[in-house]
């Protein structure tokens, strides 16, 4: 077992070099760069604009700036935002916790509803509770993040009143600005873009939960099982449940990268100040190649990584995997 | 089973996605709230009827361009400014540094208005006033020498940042070194590269000494002031603190910073002009777009929505209790003609076939209907373009713009040796500048997926077909369009006929007008970074030109800039197309505002108060 896991770590590392080169290049590619900003500004001359590029040392050819990068980042320096000339993880971490603060929000109650309504969908297999719940994860699955937030926000934020006068709940930020700090203006700030985010990737994990235990329902352990005059609960829960949510697992080991990187639409809409925005706004739109490296690299190294321990966890969870 | 209560809520959720479906209204923009503010702000303390001279500007309302209210009794005089309160700004873009070394963002400028302070600000005219300077230096008052080389200004007396510090002349000195720092990345150092040294006599006077001569030498220390007690070692400028928490002598001070979400400013008790300002607080509002902006405005979340389009006008003006602020803009959309070969870009001054010629030119703004440009695609708030200098202290009086004339654009070509071919498009016969049969055909670019401007490029090619000049649109992504030499830009290698864009201009017109007609400027091989696109080159233009960048007398100054735009008029290296509004909305509950195009909103804020 801890051969396998170095071996993978090992394998591990040229994968992230060559995905770094990749989206080092691509990057470089891209026209404008963190100095097209500046191109139109009557204030900047030619010259300020050739020494900009020097200073910044955006003047060095591409491999060369990769080189840099790469030497840095070993040593544990991320770089310095073009933009804003911090370092990049400086960045990074602020609107970090920000982002995970949502997104673990939303992933939590997004599998606390999603595994029973899967169970009760697979075991009342054609009911009408399973035909709404297959509904509902076709809904939350096809219906666009941003037509949901701008729904729920037009409901709940412009339509429905507070008993005090104002909106029932607020349609953008973390808390109310200059307030002091309370635990029920974070709760309500958090409810409709963790709904969202909750909402969406409900559809994936309940058709996936459904799936599973459907599979296993069908085992010849389940029937036995029932054979001997066990009650439902405790087959459903002792017998079925563990080998149920492989699949489901599967889908949350690739999810979890995603939390960190950020929901960008989510956090747009909601004016939620975190990394989508971050990536979005700061990285894409202006050319801030430390901290789009920075996002992209994290997220890369979080997608191997997961993958390595969801294959662990299966593992666990199923005695006929075995690593040796 | 639980499956009961989840059902529940699962129908409870398929209901509200119903009643959103029936929302009455489901084009409105959507709300991003905060709930209402829970207490109204301590009730403001009567204060002194300040003096005559502070009255804010609610006398000159701003809203000459909107047509009276029907119903509304004027309110009669303004009411005494009452202390206190809090106003919250809403900006669709993220500050990224509050070091105006390290920043060009006009976002970055909002911001440091409130905060920052220089020695001389501009009022809406365009005219300088003192800031921290007790007068504005001139050849007159002996502040600037004969030659314009020394620039002596004096601090008014006791002034103190908002930490109460005092502000003195070793702080301008550093502020020198720090822009002057290499390897830092500080954005421009144009102007304050010809400074000598600032020499320091006493605390209060400041004798800047340029080793060259700089024509736009009281623009520089504006809003970029820096406490040398609050910042640090120039060279570690990226480092500092001070970027993310600036301190100055401006009317508010910085409270709190949250990255994308909002700003807080208070008042700063150490504000050189006592009992001002007169409010507590302004917040700036972070929002992600323009759209979340404009439904917190209407919904009164946000007191001034900053840096509103044409196409906000008829919610704007839809909306009870909000202003419009729309001074014209500085600067414009224009067309860029190309006078050079656009070939063969080792000779920059070889002439262009067709554009070379002054009546042709001339010709295609005759046949262009700015008005009709104006009124479909700007809602009818801009105004025509003229020439260069269309605002401000360096406006030049005398022009007129010209007029949409078909008959005289037509007979303009006809002189020029163009005739209609069989299918109404021009060829040549007997022009100068191109051999007979060639098509009067030219290419038109613009940067790619910005519709304003590809909806314009529609309407200037209906028109030119009308007078017999056919244009074809080839656009480009504008990093493509604005890139480098070395990136292939076509307008700095003057591979293209027309080109459009917008260029603003600064307080100064100085630096404008020599990248626009400068010879010495045409972008070259050997000149990799000329910005005179429409290879203008003229030498009576080129010798008025150096002869303003000589001239310490603003004055004489301004003539010859504007003897360098008649002459650009006259030729039509560029066609001015129109000259939008510097647009900002406000909630009306907000007193003293006053629009200024030359600086930002809170350029007046010590005299904002609350109705």
């Amino acid at each position: 077992m801890t051969q396998y896991i170095i071996r993978r770590i090992i394998q591990a590392l040229p994968l992230l070099l060559v995905i770094s080169f990749v989206v080092f290049t691509l990057m470089n590619l891209i026209p404008g760069g963190p100095l097209a900003a500046y191109e139109n500004n009557p204030n900047i001359t030619p010259e300020d604009l050739e020494r900009l590029k020097k200073e910044l040392g955006l003047d060095a050819p591409i491999h060369e700036r990769y080189l840099n990068w790469l030497w840095s980042v070993l040593r544990g320096d991320w770089g310095i935002s073009l933009v804003t000339r911090r370092p990049a993880l400086t960045e990074i971490m602020e609107r970090l916790p920000n982002t995970l603060y949502l997104s673990l929000t939303a992933f939590f109650f997004a599998l606390l509803i999603s595994i029973p309504i899967g169970i009760v969908s697979a075991t009342r297999q054609y009911s009408w509770f399973d035909h709404l719940a297959t509904t509902i994860a076709f809904l939350g699955q096809s219906m666009p993040v941003f037509w949901l937030g701008l729904i729920l926000i037009i409901v709940f934020n412009a339509t429905l009143k507070h008993p005090n006068g104002g909106p029932l709940l607020p349609g953008g930020g973390m808390y109310t600005i200059g307030a002091d700090f309370s635990f029920e203006d974070r709760i309500t700030h958090l409810i409709l873009p963790a709904s969202v985010l909750t909402f969406f990737s409900l559809g994936t994990h309940i058709r996936y939960m459904r799936a599973g235990m459907l599979d296993v329902l069908h085992q010849d352990y389940i029937r036995t099982a029932f054979a001997k005059g066990l009650r439902e609960r405790g087959v459903l829960l002792r017998h079925a449940l563990k080998n149920s949510v492989l699949p489901l697992i599967t889908i949350i080991g690739l999810e979890i990268p995603g939390l960190f990187a950020g929901a960008v639409i989510t956090e747009t809409i909601f004016a939620w100040p975190g990394m989508g925005r971050l990536f979005f706004a700061q990285g894409i739109e202006r050319g801030d190649y430390a901290v789009m490296m920075g996002i992209l690299m994290m997220s890369a190294t979080l997608i191997v990584a997961f993958g390595l321990i969801t294959d662990i966890v299966y593992g666990f969870l199923d005695p006929r995997i075995r690593f040796d | 089973m639980r499956s009961k209560f989840q059902m529940l809520g699962i129908i409870a959720l398929l209901a509200f996605i119903l009643v959103a479906c029936a929302a009455p209204t489901p084009t409105a923009v959507p709300a991003t709230a905060v709930p209402a503010p829970t207490k109204a702000p301590a009730a403001a303390e009567p204060t002194k009827a300040p003096a005559a001279t502070t009255a804010p500007a609610a006398t000159k309302a701003p809203e000459a361009t909107k047509p009276p209210a029907p119903t509304t009794v004027p309110t009669p005089a303004a009411p005494a400014p009452k202390r206190g309160g809090k106003v919250t700004m809403a900006v669709w873009q993220s500050p990224i540094t509050l070091n105006t070394l390290l920043g060009t963002q006009t976002v970055m400028d909002e911001v440091l208005v409130f905060l920052q302070e220089g020695l001389s600000k501009v009022e809406p005219d365009g005219k300088r006033v003192p800031a921290l300077a007790k007068e504005i230096p001139t050849v007159q008052n002996g502040g600037v020498s004969a030659d314009g080389k020394t620039v002596t200004w004096k601090l008014k007396e006791g002034l103190v940042y908002s930490d109460g510090k005092p502000v003195t002349c070793a702080d301008f000195q550093f502020t020198l070194q720090a822009w002057m720092t290499p390897g830092v990345g500080v954005v421009s150092t144009t102007g304050y590269q010809d400074v000598d040294k600032v020499d320091c006599p006493d605390p209060n006077t400041i004798v800047i000494r340029f080793k060259n001569f700089y024509a736009p030498y009281l623009t520089l220390f504006g809003n970029d002031l820096l406490p040398k007690h609050a910042t640090g070692d120039p060279k570690d400028m990226t480092k500092w603190e001070f970027n993310r928490k600036p301190i100055g002598t401006g009317p508010f001070k910085l409270d709190e910073w949250v990255a994308d979400s909002h700003i807080v400013l208070s008042r700063n008790p150490n504000y050189r002009e006592k009992d001002k300002p007169y409010l507590d607080q302004v917040v700036i509002r972070i929002v992600p777009s323009s759209e979340v902006a404009m439904q917190l405005l209407s919904s009164g979340e946000v007191d001034i929505m900053w840096n509103n389009t044409e196409a906000d006008f008829p919610l704007l003006e839809k909306m009870t209790g909000v202003k419009i602020s729309d001074p014209l803009q500085i600067g414009g959309e224009r067309l860029f003609l190309n006078m050079a070969e656009n070939k063969d870009p080792s000779d920059p001054k070889k002439p262009h076939p067709i554009l070379s010629d002054v009546k042709v030119r001339q010709a295609i703004e005759y046949g262009i209907n700015k008005q009709r440009i104006i009124d479909k695609l700007l809602f009818g708030k801009a105004k025509p373009g003229t020439n260069e200098i269309n605002a401000g202290f360096f406006q030049c009086a005398d022009f007129k713009p010209r007029g949409y004339d078909v008959a005289q654009a037509k007979k303009l070509l006809d002189e020029a040796g163009w005739v209609p071919g069989s299918d109404g498009i021009r060829v040549a016969k007997g022009s100068k500048t191109a051999p007979d049969g060639t098509r009067l055909r030219l290419k038109y670019s613009t940067t790619s997926g910005n519709k304003l401007r590809e909806d314009s490029q529609v309407l200037v090619v209906e028109d030119m077909k009308a007078i017999g000049v056919e244009l074809y649109i080839e656009n480009a992504p504008s990093s493509v369009v604005i890139g480098s030499w070395d990136g292939g830009s076509p307008r700095r290698h003057g591979n293209f006929d027309i080109i459009m864009y917008t260029t603003n201009a600064s307080i100064d017109p100085h630096g404008q007008m020599l990248n626009l007609f400068y010879s010495k400027n045409i972008p070259s091989e050997t000149n990799k970074g000329g910005v005179n696109y429409t290879r203008f080159n003229d030498p009576q233009v080129d010798s008025l030109l150096d002869k303003a960048g000589a001239e310490p007398d603003i004055n004489k100054r301004r003539d010859l800039y504007c003897q360098v735009a008649k002459i650009g008029q006259e030729t039509t290296n560029m066609i001015y197309l129109y000259q939008r509004l510097d647009m900002d909305s406000y909630r009306d509950r907000l007193l003293g505002w006053v629009p200024n195009a030359w600086d930002n909103n809170g350029w007046n804020a010590d005299l904002w108060s609350l109705k």
